[in-house]
């Protein structure tokens, strides 16, 4: 016993030189499951402003790897995330369930939506994507494109549909929400009708953008962000906002949550204001296309602002839970 | 059993403290998973084990696929003369050194650019080609090793009685059986455990079902329980490889003999090089073209952001993979050398069972044992990466190390014990000299694999450090193209670079040995 | 009084016994022949006589010193003071001629290295090898490296293990010889392991003839020579 705590101790010594990272004290560490790409300068920005270091672990849900999701999970016996930042409120609202988020109502926030809030402040939404058909003009004629979800179960567009795998990522959002507003009867029915006109599973929004610009199919359901970035891209992709007649366009902020028994709540909270600041919902709306929640921020011409949007009225929490439950139907549909 | 473990202080430190270090997280985990285990056990249906067989099977076609063809290029590069065979052997390893998905990806777009559908490719075949592709140049590797290492004296013996041909299929082969073995299990164990290609490919199989429980369920214990049989899957194969090379044929190093015997290409001479550069081509142009122009669209600006954006990973990326091929490859080592020539074993099983282990079962494991306030030290800083990449690749050193002691003849050693030379300094003096070369090779493969590990790093990577592969993975969401193709031609010339640095350094050192050996 | 001393020995590989109960002595300043066919066992007993196998069973006495009791190393390889010839010689491919040699003295921090083996060299003509690899020998002058690898470290005993096998017969004969004078010349008792019973008669004073892991016939090389012993007379034969 004394030899194996002689290895022990001479282990963590070894190991302790190579544990170059030193903890500071005017820290805050936040897991982001936005694209780097887009989240690191908001950070970097934050860090200027604050001069607070920044200490990120970043994901990124289009290639499916919810490392850091699970990640938050795995570490909840000894938390080492101050700051949770979503891309969608799911995530956001799986971590509240699971009992490691904390309260936090920040002032920043007042004047956002509270539809776009958790009411009991485990989190709180802000700049917001919409999710939107891409179609690809060469194939499909600007006048004839599809302005409803249930256009896309009709026999003319057998197998010219994709939609990302609805078990991952904001996809599953969106179904979840088909659910909230229609009932479990009508949605069934729809992705029933979806399945059987052959909709192709694309493995990734990205994907899903993908696909339509190089032709392989006529449209797809996406993310305005990846919508925007096609419309960049190439001449020939249109885009429109579904159902504005009918049950709405899903929009989805992202959230803002903070971590129980973090290690830096102070600074924690600093982050938190900053991100639901205009200022952030302005630089978001520059550089990945998201529509702000507060009133009156400066944006480009070309994003819409989002009263021109007819939402989908859900209740983003319980959309949240109808998502665990329809998980499992998910699966079957799209393995069978 | 403990009689011998006092005896081998190094040996018995280096076990302890990776069992400590590495093992004991992953039984933690097993042991201790939430959740229960016969609720788990219910869910664990037919379906799971058709998956897990259609994996099998998969996992197996990949691994034959890759040693034919790594066989046959091993045996044309490494024993005959070949034009341009060197140059050949260099290039032809690339595909390793990038991450699959990106490969995958790069295929993708390859298939639609001339067949206008990627129908074709994103489906099992395509997963078999794709990864067949990729495992290929390691398969090339190690029995280009072994090809190398047959005491020239049985094929001339054998060429004496009859031709090449039935020289190479009834001699050559049957010697470096354990190169073969080794290369199919290695193969076997990396493609079943592989999940970005089939599921960028969207085929579904016993790893992305594991991967569908982890992230749209966050079952932890299910994903566990389900790794569970994977690791089972390894460990029932490895057996089968230890039973199968019990008797294998010890090769020697005869003090004549040594010198590689260099075959010439008569009448297939054209057939070979056209074969090889074909594979050159498919493996490497192809691919290769399709990133490059990619990362051009977007002109030489792309470039700069990419070098710009992966920059302050350099550092900590090469520093980290360096001290982990380090570690792995001592204790690869130890692992062999008691294994091999004191026949103890357990050491291996473990480095197998890490091994064998899914890489975010893996990391999973590690949160859970390390995250404690009082173990902060190690979670919170670099030794939590430098655990994971020496806990998953310590094997590969200990197996390609393993091979290369197998081959010296026990007298060598022996003769220096009776000369009085101490346990140490025959190690260092005898036994290390002339596995230098395996040495060299496990330290280049563990660096590789370390320098591109995504799986488990990207779960215990500490917050704010800059690590490549992560960096390239979470900027290619969304990112344009271009960048992407960028960044990863970037990594591939860094990755080059360094090794040929390492090459340039060792080179004195091995031609050292060889010339001892020609 | 005998140099080494086997007694009631027993020993096995794993579940094949290939030593029954041996007991045989070897005389000091002898040579010995181990002469047997293969499975006899006599490359086991060489091996156990210097320490590179452990017995099940029996007790090893080198210079009235127990050595192996059973299954005990009491004193390692390197302290029973003997040198060993390999079949294959295990040469280190890569030393030099010099370096092999060299070797050994180094670890025993002896002083005047370099001379000690340029006199072990020239005595045995080897000179001019020095700085050559062993790949880079004839047959014959890596077996006169192996021996002068082995004899630089002044060894009471010299052990042999088929050193000759893969030698043309003329080179043989002439390392036959050399082998003969090293005990007048080294002070050293030599035990010889061979198949080839002219081999033995050659060089042997004492032959210890064995089979299937049993002494068959331990007696002079004359004595062996007259024998009445059925397998002795038959093994000679051929």
């Amino acid at each position: 016993m004394i030899r194996k705590n002689y290895f022990f101790i001479s282990g963590f010594l070894f190991l302790l030189l190579t544990a170059a990272c030193v903890k500071q004290k005017k820290t805050v560490v936040v897991y982001a499951t936005v694209d780097q790409i887009f989240s690191e300068p908001v950070l970097k920005e934050f860090e200027k402003d604050s001069g607070i270091e920044v200490k990120a672990v970043y994901d990124t849900e289009e290639t499916k790897s919810t490392g850091v999701l699970n990640r938050i999970i795995a570490e909840k016996e000894n938390p080492q995330c101050d700051v949770f930042w979503s891309g969608d409120p799911v995530r956001s609202a799986v971590l509240s369930q699971k009992g490691i988020t904390a309260a936090y109502n920040s002032p920043v926030a007042a004047d956002i939506n509270n539809v776009f809030k958790d009411p009991e402040h485990h989190w709180t939404g802000f700049s917001a994507r919409a999710r939107v058909l891409i179609y690809n003009k060469d194939l499909i004629d600007p006048v004839e494109a599809p302005q409803s979800i249930f256009d896309l179960t009709k026999e003319k567009y057998k197998g010219k549909v994709t939609i990302a795998n609805p078990l991952f990522g904001t996809t599953t959002f969106h179904i979840a929400a088909i659910f909230s507003v229609l009932g479990d009867q009508k949605a069934i029915q729809f992705l029933t009708d979806l399945k059987n006109n052959d909709v192709v599973i694309a493995t990734s929004n990205g994907d899903v953008k993908k696909m339509v610009s190089e032709g392989k199919v006529a449209c797809g359901l996406t993310d305005t962000d990846d919508a925007f970035e096609a419309l960049k891209e190439g001449e020939n992709i249109g885009m429109v906002f579904l159902d504005q007649q009918g049950i709405g366009t899903l929009i989805m902020p992202n959230t803002v949550s903070m971590i129980k028994n973090s290690p830096n709540p102070e600074n924690a909270k600093k982050l938190i204001d900053y991100l639901l600041s205009r200022k952030t919902e302005a630089a978001l709306a520059k550089s990945c296309a998201q529509m702000p929640l507060h009133k009156g921020v400066d944006i480009p011409k070309e994003i819409p602002s989002l009263d021109a949007i007819v939402p989908m009225k859900i209740d983003y929490n319980k959309t949240a839970q109808k998502l665990e439950e329809i998980q499992n139907y998910l699966k079957e549909w799209v393995e069978n | 059993m403990g009689g011998k473990l006092i005896k081998y202080p190094i040996y018995t430190s280096v076990f302890l403290l990776f069992v400590l270090f590495i093992i004991a997280p992953v039984f933690y985990t097993l042991l201790f998973f939430e959740g229960s285990l016969v609720e788990n056990l219910k869910l664990l249906d037919q379906k799971t084990f058709y998956l897990l067989g259609k994996s099998i099977l998969i996992a197996f076609t990949i691994a034959s696929f890759a040693t034919f063809f790594g066989t046959i290029l091993g045996f044309l590069l490494y024993r005959t003369n070949l034009r341009f065979r060197n140059f050949y052997r260099m290039v032809l390893m690339i595909p390793l050194f990038i991450s699959p998905y990106i490969l995958a990806v790069a295929w993708k777009d390859l298939f639609f650019l001339f067949t206008g559908s990627s129908d074709w490719i994103a489906s099992e075949t395509g997963v078999i080609l794709v990864l067949g592709i990729i495992f290929t140049p390691l398969s090339m590797l190690i029995t280009g090793n072994a090809f190398n290492n047959i005491n020239t004296h049985l094929e001339e013996t054998g060429l004496m009685i009859t031709d090449l041909q039935s020289v190479i299929f009834k001699i050559i082969l049957p010697l470096i059986k354990p190169a073969l073995f080794t290369s199919f299990v290695l193969i076997f164990i990396f493609s079943i455990s592989e999940f970005s290609v089939p599921s960028y490919f969207g085929v579904r199989l016993f790893t992305t079902e594991m991967f569908t429980q982890f992230s749209a369920f966050y079952n932890h214990s299910l994903a566990v329980l389900q790794s569970v049989l994977l690791i089972l899957i390894c460990v029932v194969l490895l057996y089968a490889d230890r039973k199968y090379l019990a008797d294998a044929p010890f090769l020697s190093f005869g003090g004549k003999g040594k010198k590689v015997k260099i075959f010439t290409l008569k009448k297939y001479r054209i057939p070979d090089e056209l074969f090889v550069f074909f594979w050159f081509l498919i493996s490497v142009l192809l691919p290769f073209s399709v990133l490059i122009i990619q990362s051009f669209k977007g002109g030489i600006s792309k470039f700069i952001q990419a070098f710009e954006l992966l920059k302050p990973t350099f550092l900590s990326s090469v520093y980290l993979a360096l001290l982990g091929a380090a570690i792995s490859v001592f204790i690869g080592f130890t692992a062999a050398y008691i294994s091999e020539v004191r026949k103890i074993k357990i050491f291996d099983w473990f480095l197998l069972f890490v091994f064998a282990i899914p890489s975010t079962i893996f990391g999973i494991s590690l949160i859970k044992f390390y995250n404690h306030p009082f173990l902060d030290f190690i979670y919170s800083g670099f030794a939590i990466v430098i655990i994971a990449y020496v806990g998953k690749f310590s094997f590969i050193a200990a197996k390609l190390i393993g091979n290369a002691i197998k081959q010296i003849p026990q007298s060598l050693e022996e003769a220096a014990q009776i000369e009085g030379v101490g346990f140490y300094r025959r190690i260092r003096k005898i036994v290390f000299p002339l596995v230098l070369p395996a040495v060299f090779t496990a330290f280049i493969i563990n660096f590789t694999f370390s320098i591109g590990e995504l799986g488990t790093t990207i779960m215990v990577y500490p917050p704010g450090s800059e690590i490549m592969p992560i960096k390239v993975f979470t900027i290619m969401a969304n990112a344009p193209q271009s960048l992407v193709s960028a960044m990863t031609l970037i990594v591939l010339g860094v990755t080059l670079l360094l090794i040929t640095i390492m090459y340039l350094i060792v080179k004195p050192l091995l031609k050292n040995y060889s010339d001892a050996n020609n | 009084m005998p140099i080494i001393e086997l007694k009631n020995i027993t020993h096995a590989y794993g579940k094949k016994r290939v030593l029954q109960n041996i007991s045989l002595n070897i005389e000091p300043g002898k040579l010995t022949c181990l002469l047997g066919g293969s499975g006899s066992g006599k490359t086991t007993i060489l091996r156990l006589i210097a320490g590179l196998e452990i017995p099940e069973k029996g007790e090893i006495y080198i210079e009235n010193k127990l050595v192996t009791n059973d299954s005990n190393i009491l004193i390692p390889s390197n302290k029973r003071n003997l040198g060993f010839i390999f079949q294959d010689l295990a040469l280190w491919p890569h030393f030099t001629v010099f370096e092999n040699i060299a070797f050994g003295l180094k670890e025993r921090r002896t002083q005047q290295i370099e001379q000690k083996v340029s006199e072990i060299l020239s005595f045995f003509d080897l000179q001019a090898f020095a700085e050559k690899y062993p790949h880079q020998l004839s047959g014959g002058q890596q077996q006169l490296v192996a021996i002068s690898r082995a004899l630089v470290l002044e060894p009471k005993i010299l052990l042999m293990d088929e050193p000759l096998s893969g030698l043309d017969v003329k080179l043989k004969r002439k390392i036959l010889e050399h082998i003969k004078d090293l005990k007048k010349n080294f002070d050293v008792t030599l035990v010889y392991v061979t198949h080839d019973h002219r081999e033995a008669f050659a060089i042997a004073d004492q032959i210890i003839v064995l089979n299937e892991g049993k002494l068959v016939e331990a007696a002079s090389a004359k004595e062996i020579k007259h024998s009445e012993n059925e397998y002795v007379k038959y093994f000679l034969e051929y």
